[in-house]
């Protein structure tokens, strides 16, 4: 039995948050994620990094929440966040009165809101609606979710933090009134173990309620779906928000080459289920055709789904996205904290806030500096120099800050081995050489793992051309002895399958035909029987 | 421009046969091609059927097709119509100079790139994995660099394959094409040169032995003729199958370069790079369609009108929400209302996936027909993916029914 002195249950950004702080602050600790980092509503959300703006009529705390942490997220996690600014548009027919109210929300909370002029807003997003008519500038970002998660693991490494992924908590362990350990699964192979630890952090997100109740105690989280669709392409370089009462579909991000639509609101009983329907998507397509006319003719690549963890009053949107810090000494038990509710905006604070919990029942005196110091170091200048000609224009920074510490490494391997070059992604400009540095990782197990931190995959073809290449590049460098290659490649593309189904029409139902051309008919990887 | 007996729609398998059945009957044919069509996804063997629908392996394919539900278009095409069309395509192979064997009697397993085995039943010879059945061991030839190609994914693979070899080694030829992607159409290319073949058998040489059977991908040139594989043959005394793979594929492009030599040889006007944007009809005929090419608009007129447009992949067919169109005719095509009910939650389901059966339905002259069963003009038929009531990717009888079909319309054509 491994021991530690905290045991984080939880991937998500709040759980890898929470291991970077106490990490920081010298305290042992290590996390469990029952999948693999980010793989919930971490990584199944628009991407993105609020200014605020959208809650400052509706719930002015978030609001100001939101703006300190976006200023101190741009800043420590520049390599997560794409700074696009943010616009708030409001259309013909859109009621005047909210505008006012929004205004002066803005301005209370501090958030930077200033108008810009229609022909202006028009030249800057020339797809925007021709019904607009108030845009708004908010200093709104895009930020990715995975690499956000991963970049705090990396922080946390450095000074000792440790990471379990495929290992789901499974019970809590008591002694009288103390917690003194967690079970723990291993989701792969089905072993059973046990981490002692004189403290346990709950940030399990939707998920919260359910560890809670393993040591008795009740905790109301109520999960809530959101569903949101990825476009083919960027059709607007900032972040466009309606400017009227939140509602659903009036969200676009754009995500380097892509843009996400979102999202849906509504209350679920469990946040396992993260199947897109069609009618949720339909939804959103109605909604968002108001702020860009032409959207139904823009190519779909995939619809995806996760769940908000709600704990406060109220359903839904209008439940407060505040977080709650539970230490539950209150409830007669030692050694436990719940961090219920929250946002991906305000992860930090949130873990920051729970560390402080921690830290005190532990009577560890240091001081949080998760706001001061950056997640993750620049690279230097010489080695992106050394890098460009191995990499497309557009690869080059996503890859040197997707790498971070093992983009030196990958470099060099580019440098000696001209076929590492190979493209296996064309869609979203993947090496073999990162592919192989992401395999080499003792936290990667599939290809989903290898796509949360390269991105291979997630562009037109769904997989259609990386999945048979990286699955046979690995099997050639041995990096998946134990496994089967075509079980990978079949698993993969079932995953990516998920959220082309709901959208199957247009060029998505020709994709998908394709798909089945390669793998089915000429490859027969679906053939149940052969010879 | 002059009238004449047929306009086919469609540059791909359905469409190149279906204009070799016509000419053959001394019709005068015009084809026109928007591209290659999906004869470069598929590996250009002819699957015939391969599954049946509860997914159990068919050994007999053309007896199977007895069992298949009267809407299939081979039962639509006919037993007899089914097996003259293979003759016939046989024939066009062995014309042009690139033979073709096999029979729709009998299922071969051929190994593809991820190490499987697929069921079909024609083969170029260069395909022909009889050798593979009969030997102790086998030598997997990779290209550096090729990156769709992964010799060890398919010797762990084949290694499970009870009638074949346990023993595999690896052998790596170097093109050099270092520093940039390659695929297997530049290797093909590569070994279309005399120096590029000889480069390529001096690195294998190091590595294989007379009377060694040798896998490689399918690259042994784009030419469709044997050439490549008998120097290689002779040059090493080993025998040489090319495997299934990944698109661009090179075998199921030297078919297509094949049949288009051979429907010039008899006669066929071919029209590239054109689309047809819509047809002209008069009371229940088509009197001609019209393309859109890269200059302007041309009308073509004819007697009859063969539409090879291909499914969902190559534009023949295009959906919307709930709804789904055949654009050059505007013929009705069926699908259920209910986006869900489009298809199964499994892409790889094991079964037919509903959205792959989605197409035009035809009467017994292979015509398309209205709601009621009646066709809905009297000059116009239809053929291969286009069609409704198969999933042809699930069966294994894509090319099959390209072929079958193709050929009962070019022999019904006025």
């Amino acid at each position: 039995m491994d021991s530690v002195t905290v045991v984080v249950i939880g991937g998500g950004a709040t759980g890898t948050g929470i291991l970077r702080d106490l990490s920081m602050r010298g305290v042992k600790t290590l996390l469990i994620e029952r999948g693999d980092l980010a793989s919930d509503a971490s990584g199944r959300f628009h991407g993105l990094l609020h200014s605020g703006a959208r809650y400052a009529v509706t719930d002015p705390r978030s609001a100001k929440e939101c703006i300190e942490e976006n200023a101190i997220l741009r800043r420590i996690g520049k390599h997560c966040v794409e700074k696009t600014e943010g616009f708030f548009v409001r259309l013909e027919g859109d009621g005047e009165d909210y505008e006012g109210q929004w205004v002066a929300g803005c301005a209370a909370a501090r958030i930077h809101a200033k108008r810009v002029d229609l022909k202006e807003a028009r030249r800057l997003e020339p797809h925007l609606s021709r019904r607009a008519v108030s845009v708004f500038r908010v200093p709104d970002s895009a930020i990715d979710g995975f690499r956000l998660c991963w970049q705090n693991v990396a922080s946390a490494r450095r000074y000792g933090g440790e990471v379990r992924t495929y290992t789901e908590a499974t019970g809590i362990e008591r002694a009288g009134d103390r917690v003194v350990g967690v079970t723990v699964c291993d989701t792969l192979t089905g072993a059973v173990d046990s981490i002692g630890c004189d403290h346990v952090v709950n940030a399990a997100g939707s998920w919260v309620g359910r560890v809670a109740s393993w040591a008795g105690i009740e905790v109301d989280v109520k999960p809530d779906r959101g569903v949101l669709i990825a476009f083919n392409h960027r059709f607007t370089n900032r972040v466009i928000n309606r400017l009227r009462p939140p509602a659903n579909g009036d969200i676009f991000v754009p995500h380097g080459p892509i843009t996400v639509l979102g999202t849906t609101s509504s209350p679920v009983a469990s946040a396992d289920d993260n199947v897109p329907h069609v009618e949720e998507v339909l939804e959103l397509l109605h909604n968002g055709t108001e702020l860009f006319e032409d959207l139904p003719k823009y190519r779909i690549l995939r619809a995806y789904a996760g769940a908000r963890p709600l704990y406060s009053p109220g359903e839904g949107r209008a439940a407060s996205r505040d977080f709650t810090i539970l230490d539950h000494s209150t409830d007669g038990l030692r050694g436990l904290t719940s961090a219920a509710g929250g946002k991906l905006t305000s992860y930090r604070l949130m873990a920051e806030k729970t560390a402080d919990v921690v830290c005190r029942e532990l009577g560890v005196k240091a001081a949080c500096r998760t706001a001061a110091e950056p997640m993750v170091e620049d690279p230097p200048r010489r080695l992106v120099t050394r890098a460009r000609p191995f990499f497309p224009p557009y690869g080059l920074d996503l890859a040197a800050s997707r790498l971070g510490a093992a983009f030196g490494p990958v470099v060099q391997g580019l440098q000696m081995h001209p076929e590492e070059r190979r493209l296996i992604c064309e869609c979203e400009m993947v090496t073999l050489a990162e592919v192989e540095s992401a395999a080499r990782e003792p936290t990667t197990f599939n290809l989903g793992d290898i796509r949360r931190r390269t991105r291979m995959g997630m562009g037109t073809c769904q997989g259609a051309f990386c999945s048979l290449r990286a699955v046979g590049a690995l099997v050639s460098h041995d990096l998946v002895a134990d496994k089967d290659g075509k079980a990978l490649i079949r698993d993969f593309l079932e995953t990516r399958w998920k959220g082309i189904r709901p959208v199957l029409w247009g060029d998505q139902i020709r994709e998908a035909e394709f798909q089945r051309e390669v793998y089915a008919a000429t490859l027969n990887l679906d053939g149940t029987a052969q010879r | 421009m002059s009238a004449c007996d047929v306009v086919v729609i469609g540059g791909g398998l359905s469409g190149l046969v279906a204009a070799a059945a016509a000419a053959e009957r001394d019709k005068k044919v015009v084809l026109i091609a928007k591209g290659v069509g999906a004869i470069a996804v598929g590996s250009g063997s002819i699957d015939v059927l391969g599954y049946e629908a509860g997914g159990k392996p068919v050994a007999r394919p053309l007896a199977e097709m007895g069992k298949l539900p009267s809407n299939h278009p081979y039962a639509r095409a006919g037993k007899q119509a089914t097996a003259k069309a293979f003759e016939f395509f046989l024939d066009l192979c062995e014309k042009g100079g690139f033979p073709y064997s096999g029979s729709a009697d009998v299922a071969r397993w051929v190994p593809t790139a991820i190490g499987t085995l697929k069921p079909t039943c024609f083969l170029p010879r260069s395909m022909d994995p009889a050798p593979l059945e009969a030997a102790k061991a086998a030598v997997v030839v990779g290209f550096r660099g090729l990156k769709d190609y992964y010799p060890e994914l398919i010797i762990r693979g084949l290694m499970q394959v009870p009638a074949y070899p346990k023993r595999f080694r690896t052998v790596i030829v170097d093109p050099e094409m270092a520093g940039r992607d390659v695929n297997a159409l530049d290797i093909a290319r590569w070994l279309d040169t005399e120096s590029g073949r000889h480069a390529c058998i001096e690195q294998m040489l190091t590595g294989i032995a007379p009377g060694n059977v040798v896998l490689v991908p399918p690259v042994l040139g784009t030419v469709p003729n044997y050439g490549v594989l008998e120097e290689f043959e002779k040059a090493t005394t080993c025998k040489f199958i090319e495997i299934t793979g990944m698109p661009p594929a090179i075998t199921g492009l030297r078919l297509y370069d094949l049949l288009v030599s051979e429907i010039k040889k008899r006669g066929v006007r071919i029209v590239e790079h054109a689309t047809v944007t819509r047809a002209v009809v008069d009371n229940g005929r088509c009197t001609a369609v019209v393309t859109h090419g890269v200059d302007r608009e041309r009308t073509h007129p004819a007697r009859s009108f063969i539409l090879a447009t291909g499914g969902f992949y190559s534009g023949g067919l295009e959906a919307g929400v709930g709804s789904a169109r055949e654009p050059v005719f505007g013929l009705p095509v069926k699908v259920p209302e209910s986006q869900s009910d489009w298809s199964n939650a499994f892409l790889l389901s094991g079964g037919a996936q509903p959205f792959a059966r989605f197409g035009l339905d035809v009467d017994a002259r292979l015509r398309p027909t209205d709601g009621s069963g009646k066709a809905v003009f009297e000059n116009v038929y239809a053929v291969g993916r286009t069609l409704s009531g198969f999933d042809d990717a699930f069966e294994k009888s894509g090319n099959g029914v390209a072929v079958v079909t193709g050929y009962r319309a070019g022999t019904l054509v006025a």
